[in-house]
């Protein structure tokens, strides 16, 4: 049962990654390749982007946790992002607390009472 | 307004509020989840605090990984996606009974294929001199049936994450990973809410379009 199951993929700070990786979520496949990506100073946008984009096809990844200033990143990428499956979730980082108003589905949802559709 | 309208805009008000639920569950439950995690942290720099600085750190991850919770994923018709998460509890070494543990520590680990207690046998048999040959012949099938002894536990990668950062790790760090553990039971419940949230709202944008269509075909 267990074995059917989708994981978990992180995309954050050090100790973000740490306790999540406490929590027994991290993974190393076959071919070496975590399912988390610890984001520090000299990590470029480029690569967060990449493994963001790879974390999506990948269909062995169920949510996908990601610090919010990480997020506000690459925000063009999980906009883009529609489907249900995997879920993108952003959660807070140490330095930056979580702010509802730049959160994507939010954001979405607040779209629903905009002008256009109270006509 | 006709009764069809009426109806329609009676659908989009309890849809509507159903909306708002959501919500409003979800922001508690997102509240909930950011206190945890900020929780876990203040754990884990209390450990690091007494374990030193650099010794709960990324450096000290595994070289070997196998996930200890997975998440079950399931599309519902609505549209929206069920996420359940599913712990692997059986696996891990921490959680087996004491004594166990203890005779895992204990035994043998290289020399499994070797310890055959042939000579042991032997005595036994010439000291109970008066059992019959059929009787020894048992004892020696009933020894060979037992199972083998545990395989290596330091090449399980299957162990708890808390061994990564030592085997005499401090209150703390565990519980770090209890507040983690938590948060990610949550995750999976703020990732199904968030998905009921979007497939709510696709549904009132729907009826929306449905109640206002022909009046703005007609404008």
């Amino acid at each position: 049962m267990a074995g059917r199951g989708k994981l978990i993929a992180v995309i954050g700070d050090e100790d973000t990654c740490t306790g999540f990786l406490l929590g027994g979520i991290g993974e190393l496949n076959k071919n070496r390749k975590p399912n988390f990506l610890v984001v520090e100073k000299e990590t470029s946008i480029a690569e967060i982007e990449e493994t963001f984009k790879s974390f999506l096809t990948r269909n062995d990844i169920g949510i996908i946790l990601i610090n919010q200033f990480i997020a506000e990143m690459i925000r063009h990428a999980i906009d883009q992002h529609m489907d249900s499956i995997p879920a993108v979730l952003e959660i807070p980082s140490k330095e930056h607390p979580y702010d509802a108003s730049k959160d994507s589905i939010l954001r979405r949802a607040k779209g629903m009472f905009s002008a256009e559709d109270f006509r | 307004m006709g009764p069809t309208e009426k109806k329609a805009s009676v659908l989009l008000d309890k849809k509507l509020l159903v909306f708002m639920d959501q919500l409003e569950l979800l922001e508690e439950k997102r509240e909930k989840l950011n206190s945890l995690i900020e929780q876990g942290w203040f754990f884990m720099s209390k450990a690091r605090y007494s374990m030193g600085n650099k010794q709960v750190s990324a450096l000290q991850y595994g070289n070997e990984m196998e996930p200890l919770v997975r998440v079950n994923t399931r599309r519902l018709e609505s549209g929206e996606a069920a996420f359940q998460t599913d712990r692997n509890t059986q696996t891990t070494p921490e959680e087996k009974p004491l004594a166990e543990k203890l005779v895992e520590d204990i035994g043998p680990k290289d020399t499994e294929g070797l310890r055959r207690r042939t000579q042991a046998k032997k005595v036994l048999t010439t000291e109970e001199g008066g059992r019959s040959a059929t009787e020894t012949e048992l004892l020696r099938e009933s020894d060979d049936m037992k199972p083998p002894p545990s395989s290596k536990l330091e090449h399980n990668p299957q162990q708890n994450p808390l061994r990564w950062f030592g085997v005499l790790v401090p209150q703390t760090l565990k519980q770090a990973q209890v507040s983690f553990r938590q948060v990610i039971e949550l995750s999976a419940e703020v990732a199904a809410l968030q998905s009921a949230v979007l497939a709510t709202r696709k549904q009132l944008q729907q009826q929306m379009m449905e109640k206002n269509g022909p009046q703005t075909e007609g404008q």
